[in-house]
């Protein structure tokens, strides 16, 4: 479902701080009250971001009709909090686009309500689901789906869902019925399926199991673990495996000029059976507040590296095509802007190293890190630098990306260098 | 033969000697905690204050349950904390961000980072995760104390080595100096103590930072009720639902 718009100036860009600030006039209890009572916060938020483009990119004919690099600023408004039962995370989003005139976005991205009937525990209504115990690639994440290492990503936005959860004293399991009612939808994520949750504790030592079932995927069966050795180490585990997985890829080498031109018809849907998804990592803190994370991951539906380097021959073949007679520019830009769209899928790097090295202060205050993730299997890499601050209610992030490797490596396919990011945001 | 005898016994006496001494170091410990939590399971409303070189820097707003068997669970109230949890049972910790909605299983070491650590925070009580013995006898800003010598008993305990000063007069707590791994001092707690529904309890903690100069924390207990959750409360798997409120 699509969003709903509003003309500027964005009405609800001007009700919601009204509104937020009314229910945290009214609502939000006096230090030392009980948590039965009403419990809202507000946040406001700038996100600002420069994008450096490739400008000699294979894939630059493209790039005028696809949005890389048009992200300028995000003013978000959000209200979190609950009354009794209900939980609420409501933003209001301005994106500033390059060429694009300012357009408002409300979205609940959760309203839901924890309740026990008859001595068993329910939830329902729409809520974020994220599963799993890694950081840069999360293999058990069957229901949320969460696209990792975004810079500054918006809040996310939870899932249609009915849960029945059961609690016993080392453990607990829930069934929960994602998007009912839906058969397959456009994403993954929208697609209707039933999910039995497990959890179950030993020692120092938590172990995760979901088992899925939707039409696009048919069984989903995954299995995470998450230990702590010893006072500065954690160790985690996961592992999925799917009856039958998806990815797009670019066409075949052999594809007609014509299909070469259709935008429509620049990627492909494949089907991969049984596909697996793995990965291995931990994280070693020190007292002094720093830690080192590693993960290595494997991701069976993610292109491989002949996948991204006939990307590059397409895009090199549609170039050629460029001054043609009787070739349209439109059609050359269209079908390039078009296979721009494999670089929407949530994990780029089939065999993943991510590498992140951060620090906070002990006592508060600032933090910093430096990632890196090298794709194994192409060649490409990204390199994110982080600064933040935090007082009681003000937050400062600031950071840079590039991204790079191999020409024929997804990170470096991209039409894009690298982007500088910074983010402001008062709480109250 | 004699002689080994002798021996025998005089290990014999030194054992009981000890016993009795750890004994009278754990009565001690538990009239301590009482002046902290004077019940068994309950809900603490707690304002950490932090300052830098003694100006006011940041305030944080807390709600701890505690519950027997070394379970804590702690409620961030603060506009930019608001809807985090951190979860305590024994030697073992998960964190819960609102953004992601899954707990996520910490360390010692990132349970101890942070403005005022949660483990100050969350845990009020000696006599569970402390043995010990009395080194002798000193003056704390006037108040003669029995000086104790506490090893944790466990091994996921913030400070695993503390020397606590109990008032002689009625053995409440005023002053703690509390040990990292290392064996440093890494911080140095005071005791404040005021009249709360009727009996003297701590209202203020006092930690002055020994590994950061220049800072310290203040940790006032601004309410403690008997309020018990059911040991559903206290599963990883429930920091998920947001009904901590029955």
């Amino acid at each position: 479902m699509k969003p709903p718009r509003c003309s500027s100036p964005c009405r609800w860009r001007l009700l919601l701080p009204g509104l937020a600030a009314l229910l945290s006039l009214a609502l939000v209890p006096p230090a030392g009250a009980g948590d039965e009572s009403p419990d809202f916060g507000w946040t406001s938020r700038l996100v600002g971001e420069g994008h450096e483009l490739r400008r000699d990119s294979p894939l630059a004919a493209g790039l005028e009709l696809t949005s890389f690099g048009r992200d300028r600023y995000r003013i978000e408004q959000e209200l979190r909090g609950r009354a009794g039962p209900v939980s609420l995370l409501l933003t209001a989003t301005e994106p500033g686009r390059e060429g694009a005139k300012p357009d408002g976005r409300f979205v609940a991205n959760e309203a839901y309500a924890d309740f026990s009937l008859g001595g068993e525990r329910f939830t329902v209504g729409k809520k974020v689901l994220s599963g799993d115990v890694a950081y840069a690639f999360r293999p058990i994440d069957v229901l949320q789906r969460e696209s990792r290492l975004q810079v500054m990503p918006p809040q996310l936005e939870g899932i249609p869902m009915l849960s029945w959860d059961n609690f016993f004293a080392d453990g607990a399991w829930s069934v929960v019925i994602a998007n009912p009612g839906h058969q397959r939808r456009g994403e993954a994520r929208e697609d209707g399926s039933v999910a039995l949750k497990l959890y179950r504790r030993i020692g120092a030592a938590d172990l995760h199991g979901v088992l899925r079932h939707s039409n696009r995927y048919g069984l989903e069966l995954g299995a995470a673990a998450s230990m702590v050795p010893s006072d500065a180490l954690e160790l985690h585990a996961s592992l999925l495996t799917q009856r039958r997985g998806e990815r797009r890829l670019p066409l075949a080498d052999d594809a007609s000029i014509r299909d070469l031109l259709t935008a429509d018809s620049a990627l492909v849907t494949g089907t991969i059976d049984a596909p697996r998804k793995a990965l291995v990592g931990g994280t070693w803190t020190t007292a002094e507040g720093f830690s080192l994370l590693g993960e290595f991951w494997w991701d069976g539906t993610a292109p491989a590296a002949a996948d991204w380097q006939r990307l590059a021959r397409q895009a090199a073949r549609r170039a050629v095509l460029l001054g043609v007679p009787g070739v349209p520019a439109a059609a050359v830009a269209g079908a390039t802007a078009a296979s721009t769209r494999i670089f929407e899928q949530g994990n780029l790097a089939r065999r993943g190293l991510l590498t992140r090295l951060a620090w906070s202060d002990p006592g508060g205050g600032w933090s910093a890190s430096v990632d890196l993730l090298k794709s194994m299997e192409d060649g490409g890499w990204t390199l994110t630098t982080a600064l933040a601050w935090q007082s009681d209610r003000l937050r400062f992030d600031a950071g840079l990306r590039r991204y790079g490797g191999r020409a024929d490596s997804a990170y470096r396919l991209l039409p894009e260098r690298g982007v500088a990011f910074v983010g402001l945001s008062l709480a109250y | 033969m004699f002689r080994k005898i002798a021996l025998m016994l005089l290990a014999s006496v030194s054992l009981a000697a000890m016993a009795a001494e750890e004994g009278k170091v754990k009565t001690l410990l538990k009239q301590a905690d009482a002046y902290r939590l004077a019940m068994e399971s309950g809900r603490v409303e707690t304002e950490v204050r932090t300052f830098k070189a003694g100006v006011p820097d940041k305030t944080r707003l807390y709600a701890v349950y505690l519950k027997p068997g070394r379970r804590s669970l702690v409620l961030f109230r603060t506009a930019t904390e608001r809807g985090q949890k951190m979860l305590m049972l024994g030697d073992d910790y998960w964190l819960m961000m609102p953004s992601s909605q899954r707990p996520l299983r910490i360390t010692a070491m990132q349970k101890l980072l942070g403005e005022a650590s949660t483990g100050d925070v969350a845990t009020m009580t000696w006599g569970e995760d402390y043995d010990g013995q009395q080194a002798g006898e000193e003056t704390i800003d006037g108040v003669p104390c029995l000086k104790l010598d506490l090893v944790g008993s466990r091994k996921g305990v913030s400070y695993p080595r503390i020397v606590l000063y109990l008032a002689k007069k009625d053995h409440h707590p005023v002053q703690a100096e509390l040990y990292v791994a290392s064996d440093k001092l890494a911080k140095l707690a005071r005791f404040k103590l005021g009249e709360v529904d009727g009996r003297r309890q701590v209202t203020v903690m006092t930690l002055v930072d020994h590994l950061q100069k220049e800072r310290s924390t203040e940790v006032h207990y601004l309410s403690r009720t008997a309020k018990t959750l059911a040991d559903d409360y206290f599963n990883p798997a429930f920091l998920v639902r947001t009904d901590v409120t029955q």
